[in-house]
């Protein structure tokens, strides 16, 4: 409890300083040390471990993760328990990389702990127990990070007592060799799974494990690194701690509450945004040690009252074949670029990447968030999409055959092949954004098999009007939003087939009938199609009234055939001219993809194939610099 | 100690073959699956790896270690004690008859689809996956990958050509690729199809003769040692054929199946074919082979429904277990 008091106290003090920073700069904005963030940084993890502690009972050995048996090590409680647990949530072991590293964790903070016979039976494990190594590049990093920690514990056991009878030193070379490699083009071309609400802790977890108990210095500073280099990945594109833009991937539930992902969860434990919410990465990196730099808080807290652009270069999953003409090949395998475009403001983000399939199965092109004071139990969303679905893309993603590959996604993604789903790729999408205006173009065609778009309109997307002009306005908290379609559609529940509501979805759609109601689809059947999104803060208005006039008052043109094209000019008063399966044309100019950087904001910066990230903020400047494994933290002269 | 005895079962079977039978070698059935019928909610298949029929007891038995994702088997044809998996996570090989097995590839390579020895020189080996071919010149101790000349990586089967080791026919995305030089460079066999190539195999009673599958092709046949392929079996024109197969003892009888296709037959070298899917619990079909050990015996493993055989080129049909497999692989080891 007297940890539960500190906590308090600390997060009134924010309270009282997030209440100055949302007054736009009426309130001089406060200051944090180094000192102070770290010590509420080490506070709200104390509390992650004890609301852990807490919650076990050391009477019941049937519950109880291997997260939960780690905090219990950590903290010298239940250890009777923590060792009857490990037997019992271990018969037998299941899940591969996600049993791996979770109980490296606990072998981790079991040091000291565990007796003989606890360790006997671990290493029984590890030497009986093959894990898959799976199909993605979570699966690969989580699996290496953890045969790497889980060697070096036991540097000298020899291939007998490995699952894949290779030496500890051996796993130990070949784990590095592959971490040091995924950094490499991690941070040379873009991560492949790349801004993941969802996925962001199937890297965080890793990373926080090597940065925490790593031995080689090497090997624990490029935890370090990496760690710094994903939440700085993350805090530019976050609003109030829940992530914004374009992503790789994301799950039914968590599109429609941005709060439950785990970006969220991070979002509390990094910076203090949002709210407290159980989450096993959490509890994983509070137990590492890892501590974020200071310069990150002060992004997610301290960005000037202006929106900005935040343009970053990613790549897609490896593809196996059909890789497509914008393909290229990095160490014979290829990828394609995913330019990412986000416009982050105050009040909102508008973000996308330039559509087609980017990522197999839960790609989101583009969304819209925006702030809510308290966005627990809100759909402060908008996204559209069109639900594409076929061999074609599940045959260039995974290894599975193209008659299976639709049927057997669907074992685990049940949404996969529905009409009606919420998230994924689409080859007939192409979607280009200037700041605050978004325009998403689709060219399907015939015989496709879900011949149709669906955008969600959110039930806190408040007092929707139709308006005569063809526009459909709305207001999500503080943000002001006009849909203009380009072909008539009609209005749908989410969720329209019922396959997720009735609990197909497993875990991933779990309540979702509560969290889908009052939401509805626009749902359009036109193949040749298209809207544009125009967003702006409520500030900027007089009224709901002045806002809508001002759209209306908007030039706008578009065709439909042979290929759809929008000329629009928006509140900003620029030119926008947009052509399906051309760039955008900005005032006449056309958006150049090959000048587009790694990271390209006013927070950082990294060229491509630079193996480097530059953060800044004011004078402060971090500079992460992993062909050296160097991180320098300099002052820049005052401007 | 359950678990850890099922675990030294599993591991001992190609062991516990070997006592069995002292030194003889002899020709076993295998199949290479994942349990996916009763997948729901997951994407990990119930179960998974290499299971080898015993004809003693009319049951599949596993071998080697409980991995996810095992594509193939194949064993040394001078040493049958070496004995190596296609895995998903890599080659997977035991030198001791499947007592211990070691992960022998790294991370480079993963995603294994078929492999193949050297029947000379058992040092040379072949690994297909979704990346391209993986060569081992030192007997699977060390892996390379050996893609020179190939316009796309993706591959599915390779064969050593057994009367020119250097030989080697490869089914990738862009058609059949050759190798005269042990897979240090390839060209392409131009008269193939140009497309997804997903099963090859030869006779072994008419060496001259070799069946493709293709993915939206159908069936391609070569009577020319593989030189040149012309299409067959015109009623499965668009078909993605997953399974083909040569009687060893009667170069005449061929078969194949696919996805809706049920299975075919030949008893005519491939002259014509006749519909022989009537009884099968799914026209899905995934692998087959002619049982050498059992004189026209055809083996089927459909997708999750079973795999059957027939004794009387597929006029009946009885089961053979498996039910709820996806099978990747229906082949034969030798086993000492």
């Amino acid at each position: 409890m007297r940890q539960f008091r500190t906590y308090l106290g600390t997060a009134v003090l924010l309270l009282i300083w997030f209440a100055g920073v949302q007054t736009r700069g009426e309130t001089p904005l406060p200051f944090f040390s180094d000192a102070e963030l770290a010590i509420q940084y080490r506070e709200r993890c104390a509390y992650v471990i004890d609301q852990i502690v807490e919650n076990t009972d050391p009477n019941d050995f049937t519950r109880g993760s291997m997260f939960n048996i780690a905090a219990n090590l950590h903290s010298g409680t239940n250890i009777e328990w923590a060792r009857k647990r490990i037997v019992a949530a271990n018969e037998p072991p299941t899940g591969a990389m996600f049993w791996m590293h979770p109980m490296v964790l606990l072998m981790e903070t079991g040091r000291g702990v565990l007796n003989e016979k606890d360790w006997a039976f671990i290493h029984e494990l590890w030497r009986t127990y093959f894990p898959y190594r799976g199909d993605t590049e979570n699966h690969w990093i989580m699996y290496y990070a953890s045969i790497y920690l889980a060697a070096e514990m036991r540097p000298d056991a020899g291939r007998e007592q490995w699952y894949n009878g290779k030496t500890s030193a051996e796993n130990m070379a070949e784990a590095k060799e592959y971490i040091s490699d995924w950094i490499r083009i991690t941070t040379s071309y873009g991560q492949g799974e790349y801004d993941s609400p969802n996925y962001i802790e199937e890297y965080t977890r890793p990373m926080a494990l090597l940065a925490g108990w790593a031995q080689d210095p090497e090997v624990r500073q490029q935890g370090k690194m990496m760690m710094d280099y994903i939440l700085l990945d993350y805090v530019v594109e976050s609003l109030d701690g829940l992530y914004g833009g374009a992503h790789s991937r994301l799950y039914p539930r968590y599109l429609l509450q941005p709060s439950l992902t785990a970006g969220a969860a991070h979002g509390w434990l990094f910076f203090n945004q949002g709210e407290y919410r159980a989450n096993s990465g959490n509890t994983l990196i509070a137990l590492s040690g890892y501590e974020p730099p200071p310069i990150l808080f002060r992004i997610a807290h301290g960005r000037a009252n202006q929106g900005y652009v935040q343009r970053e270069l990613k790549r897609t999953r490896w593809r196996l074949r059909n890789a497509g003409p914008d393909a290229f090949e990095i160490d014979e395998k290829s990828t394609t670029p995913v330019y990412k475009y986000s416009y982050v403001h105050p009040d909102y983000i508008l973000g996308s990447s330039q559509g087609g399939l980017l990522q197999p199965i839960q790609q989101q092109t583009w969304s819209l968030i925006w702030s809510e004071k308290n966005a627990q139990g809100k759909t402060n969303t908008m996204f559209g999409l069109q639900p594409f679905s076929s061999p074609l893309e599940g045959t260039m993603y995974f290894a599975s055959d193209w008659d299976t590959v639709t049927n057997l996604i669907a074992r685990s993604k049940v949404d996969y092949d529905s009409p009606d789903k919420l998230e994924g790729g689409s080859p007939y999408e192409h979607v280009v954004q200037d700041e605050s205006t978004l325009i998403a173009l689709y060219d399907i065609p015939e015989g496709t098999r879900f011949p149709l778009i669906n955008t969600l309109f959110s039930r806190d997307l408040k007092h929707r009007i139709e308006d005569y002009s063809g526009w459909i306005f709305g207001q999500g908290g503080p943000v002001y939003v006009a849909y203009r379609p380009l072909a008539p559609g009609e209005w749908r529940e989410v969720d329209w087939t019922g396959l997720l509501k009735s609990g197909a979805g497993a875990w991933f759609s779990t309540n979702f009938e509560k969290l889908a109601e009052g939401s509805q689809c626009f749902v359009s059947k036109s193949l040749k199609n298209g809207y544009i999104v125009e967003v702006a803060p409520v500030s900027d208005f007089e009224s709901y009234e002045s806002f809508q006039a001002a759209i209306r008052a908007l030039q706008f043109e578009f065709s439909l055939d042979p290929i759809p094209s929008v000329a629009f000019t928006n509140l900003s008063g620029k030119m926008l001219f947009a052509n399906y399966g051309e760039p955008l044309s900005v005032n006449g100019k056309a958006v150049d993809y090959t000048q587009w950087k790694l990271f390209d904001g006013p927070y950082s910066y990294a060229e491509r194939e630079s193996q480097s990230l530059e953060i800044k903020f004011g004078q402060e400047r971090y500079f992460l610099d992993f062909k050296n494994l160097r991180i320098e933290s300099t002052i820049l002269p005052a401007e | 100690m359950k678990i850890l005895a099922y675990y030294f079962i599993a591991f001992s079977t190609f062991a516990a073959f070997n006592a069995q039978v002292g030194a003889m070698e002899e020709t076993r059935l295998f199949a290479a699956l994942a349990m996916t019928k009763a997948q729901e909610s997951s994407p990990i298949p119930t179960d998974s790896g290499v299971f080898i029929y015993n004809g003693n007891t009319d049951t599949w038995e596993r071998t080697g270690p409980v991995i996810q994702s095992v594509g193939s088997i194949t064993t040394d044809p001078s040493n049958p004690d070496v004995v190596f998996l296609a895995c998903g996570n890599g080659i997977v090989r035991s030198r001791d008859g499947g007592q211990t097995w070691r992960m022998t590839s790294g991370w480079r390579e993963s995603d294994f689809t078929k492999i193949a020895i050297d029947p000379v020189d058992g040092n040379n080996v072949y690994a297909t996956s979704v990346w391209g071919m993986s060569v081992s010149r030192d007997g699977g101790d060390t892996w390379a990958r050996a893609n020179r000349g190939l316009a796309e990586r993706y591959s599915r089967t390779v064969i050593v050509d057994s009367r020119n080791p250097k030989r080697l026919l490869l089914g990738t995305a862009d058609g059949i690729y050759q190798s005269n030089n042990r897979a240090k460079s390839w060209q392409v066999v131009r008269s193939s199809p140009r497309l997804t190539i997903l099963r090859i195999a030869r006779s072994e009673s008419n060496p001259d003769l070799w069946i493709a599958g293709t993915e939206g092709e159908g069936v391609f046949l070569s009577k020319d040692d593989g030189k040149s392929w012309s299409k067959t079996a015109p009623e499965l024109g668009n078909a993605n054929i997953y399974a083909v197969a040569m009687d060893s003892s009667d170069e005449s009888r061929l078969a194949v199946a696919g996805w809706g296709t049920g299975v075919w037959i030949s008893i005519d070298g491939g002259a014509s074919w006749i519909d022989r899917g009537a009884g099968l619990p799914s026209k899905n079909v995934t692998a087959m082979i002619y049982d050498p050990n059992q004189s026209n015996r055809l083996w089927v493993s459909t997708f999750e429904e079973g795999t059957l055989y027939s004794d009387n080129e597929g006029k009946d049909w009885h089961d053979g277990g498996l039910k709820g497999a996806y099978v990747f692989d229906l082949g034969v080891v030798s086993i000492k």
